[in-house]
């Protein structure tokens, strides 16, 4: 009954997804304007279709409903409840339905929010939206239908995941990935609305650099906590092993970022539009990518779901949307040319536009090192994989070059800079720069890219604190506001700018913490019998005994633990496992890791002997782990905070006052866009 | 970020920055010469032992992944320094490794090595994968891919 209800919500999704594409376009050519009132309904009732097909899933999961395929082969009578809930994105046709969800939400979401505004775009960025949809709708009626029944009924399922079982983690990484997936589509379907219509001025730049910053604020922390996951459960001591699904993550945030900072050269200085139209364009191409490379277990990787007949499908969408918007680019490229104005070599556009070659640089990388292996195996039948070192090789320069744009950036005025001005701005920040590395250096730091790391956040950090300090200074001297008030007046006046210096700063945070910890962290393997101590850092951990027991909440799982005391710093017991899953072949890493602010000592069962009680242990001592998570929660402050809206009232000076000393802070409109 | 930058400096400058343009060709220039120069270095081959042995000499110190059974009766060694022989029923390379193979690594079983030949013909192995099936194909659902489970060098 409930599957059933499921995947009629499904049709009934795809029915109205379909009638909101034609109405739509209908109403795009000129017809009565309530039929794209009826067409965004569509789109708000295809987004209440897809709740239910959720809805429907998670019950039929929580009640174990073995008649499903997708509940008998993700899901056990002995599942906890929450683990059992969020299964719904735990393997392919579960999270194509939840995709679908998140994709309708931002449509409806957006339709609404916009439905008294943009009257010419509207239609076809709904047009554009709901056939977006309606490829989802679509994958779910014909080949990856999550509600595909089977009979006879099992009595016992498979069991979930074992990876989503191990960690609570994955109730967090995979929506917020999604969240920021989906949401692309969104600045995807304005670009083309602007192509379509040819209204290629600033209203569209306007709406598209809102709504890619919101999607972007969350694909960042599912970037994040995609690392986090990984560094939590699998169990390498690492964070981030350039595998195919991190890639295929990182590939839309490169450009989605690139554009975030080319709109602002665009609306700046005009121009630029051929090139952010095709960001834009390819920002949502490579989400596509990503969700075949990871759906259609076409890469093996941690994430690779099984073989399945969507892989096709994802990959005729990927050459509809890129061919049907590069053609429909090509084709008003004569509406697109021209309107910037050129400019010096030292200037901030300068600037800006290095940092979009770089960010372009990384996504070709990337690309190239994740597809290589694919396209290997297609035309010469090896089997090949490009390692982890390459992707560093190749990308660490560029990443260090975009550290030093990021302090270069700020610094420089727009227009053209003097040397005057280069000398005033520079002198401070290079020197501090030089002293933080000398003093590394000093302190047994010898590795040149960690090195170079430490110096250009310095540097950067000096400029974005000496360039805000400045502006509270001279607002605090002007109006007479004490310094802290002056601050946060100056920064809540200025969101994006100050936003943006945030998001630089918790990127600082995270390139010290990633140069630190790869540059100094230092691991060992060792196999020790009980009462057998191993040293490493600071620590001397003793191996107390070795346990292998079933799990106590699931007792069909078997747990094979080693118990340790630690002395040092951070004293106390720990354990460290191997959790066989009945589903699972390899058995599940449980590392233990222990962290501080300084490090973290993290520490995985590799191999034990149930006989002699003796365990073969990997320990790591990584130092400023921690500092990667906080800067990628700085990030998502300062980004929230860019976004935020603008007060429309500022109560706070008599009018005349006001007047008197600065004009209107900013015109809401141009920020609410 | 519109209130807040200085005015604008009156002074466009009047000539197309061809200084912009070069220096764009070498940052792209730069980034393709990273890209290309070290690719050589970092595709990891997958092998048998029979397709690693054709190879030659050639095969002496190159990094690749040599897949194979662990032949019965040929590990001997503590699990940090550990010897066996793996092959596929027609080539047999004996293999060294220091480092620590995860629990499942049994003879008989399934494995995938990383590392290199040496000149004396033993493969010094950088990391041991346990394979779970014969067969390298995509894992079931719900399962981590064997050679990835863990990477404890990655």
């Amino acid at each position: 009954m409930i599957p059933t209800l499921g995947h009629v919500a499904v049709l009934i999704g795809l029915g109205l997804s379909l009638y909101a594409v034609v109405a739509y376009v209908l109403a795009a050519r000129g017809a009565d304007r309530r039929l794209a009132e009826s067409a965004r309904q569509a789109v708000i009732g295809s987004f209440l279709a897809a709740f239910a097909g959720c809805v429907a899933m998670v019950i039929s999961l929580l009640s174990h409903d073995f008649s499903v395929l997708y509940v008998a082969e993700n899901n056990a009578t002995t599942t906890p409840p929450f683990i059992s809930a969020i299964s719904l994105w735990a393997a392919l046709e579960g999270s194509i339905l939840f995709w679908t969800l998140l994709a309708t939400g931002w449509a409806a979401l957006v339709l609404h929010r916009l439905r008294d505004r943009h009257r010419a775009l509207m239609p076809w960025a709904g047009a554009t939206l709901a056939t977006v949809n309606l490829f989802f709708f679509a994958v779910m009626t014909w080949p990856g239908n999550p509600f595909t029944l089977t009979s006879p009924v099992a009595a016992e399922g498979l069991g979930p995941n074992a990876l989503l079982q191990n960690h609570p983690f994955m109730a967090l990484h995979p929506p917020l990935l999604y969240l920021g997936y989906t949401g692309l589509a969104v600045p995807f379907a304005f670009g083309v609305a602007a192509l379509v219509t040819r209204r290629l001025d600033d209203e569209w730049l306007r709406i598209v650099r809102r709504w890619t910053l919101i999607p972007w604020i969350f694909l960042t922390l599912g970037i994040v906590a995609g690392a986090w996951w990984s560094y939590e459960v699998l169990g390498w001591g690492g964070y981030w092993a350039w595998d195919p699904v991190e890639n295929a993550a990182l590939l839309p945030w490169l450009t989605a970022t690139a554009f975030v900072h080319s709109s602002m050269v665009a609306e700046r200085r005009g121009g630029l539009r051929i090139w952010t139209s095709a960001l834009v364009i390819a920002t949502f191409v490579l989400t596509l990518v990503g969700t075949f490379l990871t759906r259609s277990g076409v890469v093996a990787s941690v994430h690779s779901f099984t073989q399945s007949a969507i892989g096709p499908w994802f990959l005729a969408a990927i050459l509809v949307a890129l061919g049907g918007a590069l053609t429909l680019l090509v084709w008003r490229i004569p509406d697109l040319v021209g309107g910037g104005r050129p400019s010096a070599l030292l200037s901030r556009e300068s600037a800006f536009l290095f940092n979009n070659v770089l960010f372009l640089g990384l996504t070709f990388a990337v690309l190239f090192g994740t597809l290589l292996p694919l396209l290997v195996q297609a035309t010469s039948g090896d089997t090949i994989s490009v390692g982890a070192p390459w992707f560093n090789a190749v990308n660490a320069p560029i990443f260090l070059a975009l550290l030093f744009l990021m302090g270069v950036g700020p610094a420089l005025p727009w227009g053209a800079a003097s040397w005057t001005t280069l000398r005033e701005r520079f002198a401070a920040p290079v020197l501090v720069a030089g002293v933080v590395a000398v003093l590394a250096f000093a302190l047994g730091l010898r590795d040149v890219a960690s090195l170079l790391t430490l110096a250009l956040a310095a540097l950067v950090a000096t400029i974005l604190g000496d360039e805000f300090l400045r502006g509270a200074r001279a607002r605090s001297r002007r109006r007479g506001e004490a310094a802290p008030t002056a601050a946060w007046r100056l920064a809540t006046r200025n969101r994006r700018r100050y936003g943006g210096y945030t998001v630089h700063f918790g990127v600082l945070v995270m390139a010290v913490a990633v140069a630190i910890s790869s540059g100094l962290s230092s691991d060992v393997t060792a196999t020790v019998v009980p009462g057998e101590v191993v040293r490493i850092g600071a620590y001397e951990l003793r191996l107390e005994r070795l346990v292998v027991e079933p799990l106590r909440d699931d007792p069909r799982v078997i747990e094979t633990r080693a118990e340790l005391s630690v002395s040092g710093p951070q004293g106390g017991e720990l354990a460290t496992a191997l959790r066989d899953y009945p589903n699972s072949a390899a058995a599940i890493a449980t590392p233990a890791v222990r962290t501080t602010l300084g490090e973290d000592l993290y520490v995985t069962l590799l191999a034990s002997d149930a006989a002699t009680g003796a365990v073969t242990l990997h320990l790591f001592v990584n130092p400023l782990v921690v500092w990667i998570w906080i800067g990628g929660a700085i990030i998502g402050i300062g980004s929230t905070f860019a976004i935020w809206p603008a007060r429309r009232a500022v109560p706070v000076l008599a009018p005349q006052v006001r007047r008197a000393v600065e004009p209107k802070p900013t015109t809401p409109s141009v920020e609410r866009a | 970020m519109t209130v807040a930058s200085p005015p604008e400096p009156m002074l466009p400058p009047r000539r197309r920055p061809w200084g912009i343009a070069v220096l764009v060709a070498v940052v792209l220039v730069v980034i393709g010469f990273l890209a290309f120069s070290s690719i050589g270095n970092a595709l990891l081959y997958y092998l048998t032992p029979t397709e690693l042995l054709e190879r030659g000499d050639a095969a002496i110190g190159e990094t690749v992944r040599l897949g194979g059974q662990v032949a019965t009766g040929s590990v001997s060694g503590p699990a940090t320094d550990l010897r066996f022989t793996l092959t596929d029923g027609t080539s047999d390379i004996p293999v060294h490794s220091t480092v620590a193979p995860t629990r499942s690594f049994r003879e008989g079983s399934g494995a995938v090595v990383e590392g290199s030949l040496g000149a004396d013909g033993v493969f010094e192995a950088t990391q041991v994968i346990v394979k779970h099936d014969e067969n390298y194909e995509a894992p079931a659902p719900g399962t981590l891919p064997s050679d990835r489970a863990f990477d404890p060098d990655e």
